[in-house]
């Protein structure tokens, strides 16, 4: 679609619209009342089915002029309504809002036009972690585009708080994101976010002063022992329900999100050995295993712990890097998958939950043209690589992921070597990966509602010293609550 | 023995005993002033710290620096100095609005007979029992409705129209002055207006000032109704919500010392203020709030 | 009983006259409370009765002015003279119809729009929703989801907000149009009797003598009801329906669900209801603990600061008011670090001692640090009630032979405690709704299991802070904010009723 009239090119894209759009949903335009219970509930005529790669006419190409000129009309419309003027809210990480300022200028220079006047105030004080609630409890006051973790988007979905990823980008963004990326942004078949980054995850970094070598970290009980001999402790966050979910995989409990409903199966032998498990390391409290933030949050508990020589190895993600690097030297600072724990009496690979940061509209946006047109900007694959060499976050894009070359650092023009692929972090996410789950189908708000942490709390409180019917009873009582 | 010997060396040993309790008492004194201000001589420690980080295994510092100040006030994300500011306003203006509220009921309920008196005084009884932030997302509503959604302005009303409410001080404070003052202005031909702001007023210095000084450091501290009201808007925080914020778990580590170089900046003026009035605080609350 | 009997009482006489009264009071208390309920609808039924006659005496007997300002208001007022008043009168209905017709009417009719509900155990029926017009999804021609209803779609907050505010100024209304009738007939019988009705301006030069309190009370409590009375209303209202998580306006809209949430807090849902038995015990038990150390030890510590011969009485009393005058959020949040579990004494010591984090540490935790924050405030006051101790007293006393200690436990203690009362109760409504010590501190925490939303050292309001802001449980918030109402109402009712200061409040006027 080069060079083609312009009416002619506008036709063309409406037909291709036209014709994913029937292909998904084999209907006409749909208008879905999402309300109360007079409207027959919950019809699924928005399930839209992607159809990644079954025709090279889906994927449009978003960057052609005549693509952006009839974004550009769309967004003069919606300008219209507010005499010209589209003004939207971002949110994003403060650690972000440097960066992400850069790329919304990049944003206005590409959609500037005469129609009307952009204007995006980023905000870095609403983060990633907090957005997908703030968002659900008063969605006309939020931004129009947010930056949240991946496990917000069941709440955000079930609220009606978040918009579907335009038919435009739909099939871009499901072609151009790595398969898991996408899939956690889609619930009941429909991509409700713009994957952003891959690295809301966890894997282990630890100190290669105390651990020589690879095979000194599979096992959880032979790092403890390393560790304490040399004075330090390893690092696991019990007392948080993100991190003590993976011992329940690991068991091989099912946990799933459907329907506003929220199931887990942890009140058998299954949940016990997992609980058993925790209680195992628990013991070891004091000898050479820390198992809960305290009351400082587990970001300052592994700076505190690395830079006071107290950890030898964490359990934490890629945002705590730089700060580890900085602590003991980055010749000295390893990745790998987690351990291995011992569960029924043998080794299992330690489970995790892997996710992804993502960027949602919202829903009770007055331009949400213009929103969604932002949120596809700032998680194209260029953004991501941009974003990668500003702040180190790994993409999901697959052609960035593979990219070898020199990027500009837009925050300090200067030149980065970019090779995603030998990021030691990358290497370590990757091979945690298939002991990964992704959050969005399996847990809900209800999820992180419950007191998940607090059972970890309890064991790491008891130094593991819980009788198996006490751990029962509690797994009964964190299964009801998941239930509501 | 004689009987002035005994009464001497009774008194001697009464002495003795006494000196001994003063010590006593100087030593639980001396205990409870190192206690109490051990927290607050570790937030400066703290606020002086080189060392990043939330916490280090010694008390005094290995690096002490002013840095932590420098950035407070330079800080980009954390714009302490417009919190400070915003702060301020909202501090003074509900001050003044509060402390004029609450003289005007008090006086009212202490000095006016009116006929539905009681009725309004077991109403405000009655309102002051609901926890005060049990109705903010209602008050946030109206707020937008008044357009006032995310305005300093809106956290000047929150503060100062329920002042009203907090009569019961200053009305036993009030209670306490003669009446016979009243009415020998009254046989003058004083109004009622006159008799309030020419009489009344001039007498109740202490009360005032315990008004407008709790008042006045309410805003300072108040976490709740800001974080509720402001939200997203980091233009209107206060420093209460912003210093929390720095207590973020993505940002604790770095900027633990300077969160506490922000708590001793907001710290110095009030506990400076509160010392030099302490005398009108205990005059006024045990003239009010004792007494009922 | 006189205080001065109470005074000569022996030691275990005084414990055993404060445990009866205090049983002998609940049973009291609680007679009571239906007798203020009874009381209270009497007196309402009292109050419409005499009103209703009143106004039917009023328009029987008026004139034509009289009787037309039963419709057209302020007629009576300008056939009488008054021309002013009169138009002010009339300025009011106008503005009220005014306000019904364009606005009032829309948000009444809205707050029962009819929907199908679905209850608990799987019927239906069809009542009242607020609110009918749920966001209407369409997309563009690019494949934009929009809403396209966006200016006119109902919000289920707003219906009620703006219900409430019509009933309220219905209300202020009704009182105005009663007061008009009033004023007629009082001009109309002014002018029979042949006095001259008094000129506006004498009227409002009135507003400074005779009914300045009506000037004095108008401004702040009209803010009153607008920012705290409206709220209060809505959020009770809130109670009754099923707005949580999963019923977010504009997204989707709430419903009435009747007895639905105080059901789950007080049997129906075992979580619930367990979580707030325990809370609930909690929060008591914290307010006794809280309200007594802080009292008596700040008062030893006044008697120790002023006792005689003590030197340096300002720099030990500066000392503990600096820590009183550091903002709470402040001191607490460093105590938090202080005591965090590989944090500040932690880290110094090299230990791991679970003050926070360990119910029990966290609990003793909890109340030390209140002590700390709340000794010097006790120390101030009584520092300045000490002096007011008549001196004959321990004049007598010293006479008799007492020495320190009995005057202590014989004049000081009971006088202060005495004069105090209703400050402690001032303390103990406080400490049940002491936010501030629970959240920065602990955050509840730790939370076990079987706790709904909740940790073992939260209090009610901290539930509460936590079920609003945490998990958008609003209805639920708003029956615990009910509940705790209830309790201060009781608990400073037991009190305040008993207490002498209440009793004498006339003898000052």
């Amino acid at each position: 679609m080069v060079s083609k009239s312009k009416r002619a090119a506008a036709l063309v894209l409406t037909a291709v619209l036209a014709a994913a759009s029937l292909a998904g949903c084999g209907g006409t335009t749909t208008v879905t009342s999402g309300g109360t219970q007079t409207s027959g509930g919950t019809t699924s005529s928005a399930s839209t089915e992607s159809n990644a790669g079954s025709g090279a006419g889906d994927a449009v190409d978003i960057d052609s002029e005549e693509t952006i000129k009839t974004i550009k009309d769309a967004m003069a419309k919606e300008a219209e309504a507010t005499g010209g003027k589209i003004s939207m809210k971002l949110w994003c990480s403060g650690d972000d809002l440097k960066f992400e300022k850069k790329l919304i200028e990049e944003f206005k220079e590409k959609y500037k036009d005469d129609r009307f006047e952009i204007k995006i105030q980023a905000s870095g004080a609403i983060g990633e972690d907090a957005a997908g609630g703030k968002i659900v409890e008063s969605p006309q006051d939020g931004a129009d585009v947010f930056n949240f973790a991946d496990d917000q988007l069941s709440t955000l979905v079930e609220a009606k708080a978040i918009a579907k990823v335009a038919n435009l980008f739909q099939n871009n963004v499901v072609k151009n994101n790595s398969e898991d990326a996408v899939t956690v942004c889609k619930i009941n078949d429909t991509a409700y976010a713009f994957p952003k980054t891959s690295d809301n995850g966890y894997f282990m970094y630890y100190d290669k002063r105390v651990f020589k070598d690879e095979k000194s970290v599979e096992n959880m009980d032979d790092m403890i022992k390393t560790a304490n001999e040399a004075g330090k402790s390893v690092y696991l966050n019990l007392s948080n329900g993100w991190y003590n979910t993976g011992f329940f995989f690991t068991a091989g409990c099912t946990v799933e999100y459907k329907d506003g409903v929220q199931t887990a199966d942890y009140a058998n032998e299954k949940g016990l050995a997992a609980a058993k498990a925790m209680c195992h390391l628990a013991e070891n409290i004091d000898k050479g295993f820390v198992g809960t933030a305290g009351s400082a949050g587990d970001n300052a508990a592994v700076q505190q712990g690395f830079a006071n020589n107290q950890y030898a190895a964490a359990i934490i993600g890629t945002w705590m890097g730089p700060a580890i690097k900085k602590s003991i030297g980055e010749e000295n600072v390893g990745a790998a998958k987690l351990p291995t724990v011992l569960m029924d009496g043998e080794q299992k690979q330690l489970h995790s939950f892997g996710g992804y940061k993502v960027v949602g509209v919202n829903a009770f946006t007055k331009y949400p043209t213009t929103a969604q047109t932002l949120a596809y900007f700032l998680t194209t694959g260029e953004s991501q690589l941009k974003r990668y060499a500003c702040r180190g976050l790994i993409p999901t894009n697959n052609e960035a992921l593979q990219t070898k070359e020199t990027v500009k650092n837009i925050l300090d023009d200067t030149d980065v070597q970019v090779d995603i692929q030998s990021d030691p972090a990358l290497k370590a996410i990757d091979a945690q990966r298939q002991y990964a789950h992704p959050q969005g189908s399996s847990v809900g708000g209800k999820y992180w509602a419950s007191n998940i942490g607090g059972f970890g709390s309890e064991i790491v409180t008891a130094k593991g010293k819980i009788s198996d019917a006490d751990l029962e009873k509690k797994l009964k009582d964190l299964v009801d609550q998941m239930k509501g | 023995m004689t009987q002035s010997q005994s009464s001497k060396e009774m008194a001697t040993g009464y002495a003795a005993r006494t000196k001994a309790f003063n010590i006593l008492v100087y030593v639980i004194l001396a205990v409870m002033v190192i206690v109490w201000i051990f927290p607050i001589v570790w937030l400066i420690l703290q606020s002086l710290r080189g060392e990043e980080g939330i916490s280090t295994p010694y008390f005094f510092p290995h690096e002490i620096t002013f840095k932590n100040y420098v950035r407070l006030f330079t800080d980009e994300r954390f714009p302490f100095l417009r919190w400070f500011f915003n702060t301020l306003f909202v501090a003074v203006l509900s001050c003044v609005i509060s402390t004029l509220f609450i003289l005007m009921v008090s006086y009212a309920f202490s000095r006016l007979r009116f006929k539905s008196r009681k009725t309004f005084l077991n109403f405000g009884l009655i309102l002051g029992m609901f926890p005060g932030f049990m109705s903010m997302a209602a008050t946030y509503s109206i707020m937008e409705i008044f357009g006032l959604k995310q305005q300093l302005i809106a956290l000047v009303i929150v503060y100062s129209a329920g002042a009203g409410l907090g009569y019961q001080v200053a009305k036993g404070f009030f209670d306490t002055i003669p009446r016979s003052l009243d009415e020998a202005a009254k046989i003058d031909g004083a109004t009622r207006n006159q008799i309030f702001w020419q009489i009344i007023l001039p007498l109740s210095k202490p009360i005032i000032v315990y008004t407008a000084l709790t008042t006045f450091i309410g805003p300072w501290a108040d976490y709740i109704f800001v974080s509720y009201f402001m939200k997203d808007n980091s233009d209107n925080w206060t420093v209460a919500l912003g210093l929390y914020q720095m207590l973020g778990n993505q940002t604790m580590s770095e900027y633990f010392t300077v969160f506490c170089a922000g708590a001793v900046v907001i710290a110095i003026p009030i506990t400076v203020l509160f010392v030099i009035m302490q005398r009108f605080y205990v005059e006024g609350v045990t003239g009010g709030a004792v007494k009922g | 009983m006189d205080y001065l009997d109470y005074v000569q009482m022996t030691k275990g006489q005084k414990f055993a006259y404060k445990l009866k009264s205090f049983f002998a009071a609940i049973p009291k208390v609680i007679v009571k409370l239906f007798m203020y309920i009874g009381y209270f609808f009497k007196k309402l039924f009292t109050i419409i009765g005499t009103g209703l006659k009143g106004y039917g005496y009023r328009f029987a007997k008026g004139d034509i002015g009289t009787k037309l300002s039963f419709i057209i208001m302020g007629a009576g007022n300008m056939m009488h003279r008054q021309i002013a008043k009169g138009l002010i009168f009339l300025a009011t209905e106008v503005a009220y119809i005014w306000f019904m017709i364009s606005f009032g009417s829309v948000q009444i009719s809205k707050i029962f729009s009819m929907n199908v509900d679905v209850f608990r155990d799987g019927s239906t029926i069809v009542s009242g929703a607020l609110g009918s017009e749920p966001p209407l999804k369409q997309e563009n021609m690019l494949g934009v989801e929009e809403i396209v209803n966006l200016d006119t779609l109902d919000n289920s907050n707003k219906i009620l907000l703006f219900f409430v505010m019509t009933v309220l100024i219905s209300i202020a209304f009704f009182a105005i149009y009663i007061a008009n009738t009033k004023s007629a007939f009082a001009t109309q019988q002014q002018l029979k009797e042949g006095v001259k009705p008094a000129s506006f301006l004498a009227e409002m030069k009135d507003f400074l003598d005779e009914k300045f309190h009506v000037t004095l009370l108008t401004l702040p409590v009209l803010l009153l009801m607008l920012f705290t009375v409206l709220p209060i209303i809505f959020t009770i209202f809130m109670a009754f329906t099923n707005y949580d998580k999963e019923h977010q306006p504009p997204g989707s809209l709430y419903w009435w669900v009747g007895f639905d949430n105080f059901a789950d807090v007080f049997y129906a849902n075992p979580m619930k209801s367990e979580t707030f038995g325990k809370i609930l015990v909690w929060t008591l038990v914290w307010a006794v603990f809280a309200t007594f150390t802080n009292y008596i030890f700040g008062i030893i510590l006044a008697l120790m600061i002023n006792k005689k011969g003590i030197k340096f009485k300002g720099f030990w009393r500066t000392m503990f008011v600096i820590t009183a005058a550091v903002p709470q959020f402040v001191t607490l949040l460093i105590m938090r670090l202080l005591l965090g579990d590989n944090t500040g004494l932690n880290a110094m010591w090299g230990t791991s001692i679970p003050f926070l984090s360990d119910a029990t540490w966290a609990r003793i935790t909890v109340i030390v640090v209140n002590m700390w924050v709340g000794i010097p405030y006790t120390m101030l006051i009584s520092s300045g009630l000490l002096m007011n101790i008549p001196a004959d007293l321990y004049e007598s006393a010293r006479i008799d032979g007492a020495n320190a200690f009995q005057q202590f436990t014989k004049i000081t203690f009971p006088y202060i405690f005495f004069v105090t009362t209703p400050y402690l109760i001032t303390t103990f409504v406080g400490n049940i709704n002491n936010f501030n010590v629970i959240y920065f501190l602990t955050g509840g925490g730790p939370s076990p299991s079987n706790y709904y939303q909740a940790g073992q050292t939260d209090l009610l309001v901290t539930w509460l802070y936590k079920l609003t802001v945490n998990s958008s449980d609003f209805n639920l918030a708003a029956v615990i904010g009910i509940i705790v109402f209830v309790i201060c109402a009781i608990g400073s009712l037991i009190t305040f009723n008993n207490s002498k200061a209440a009793k004498n409040e006339e003898e000052f006027s």
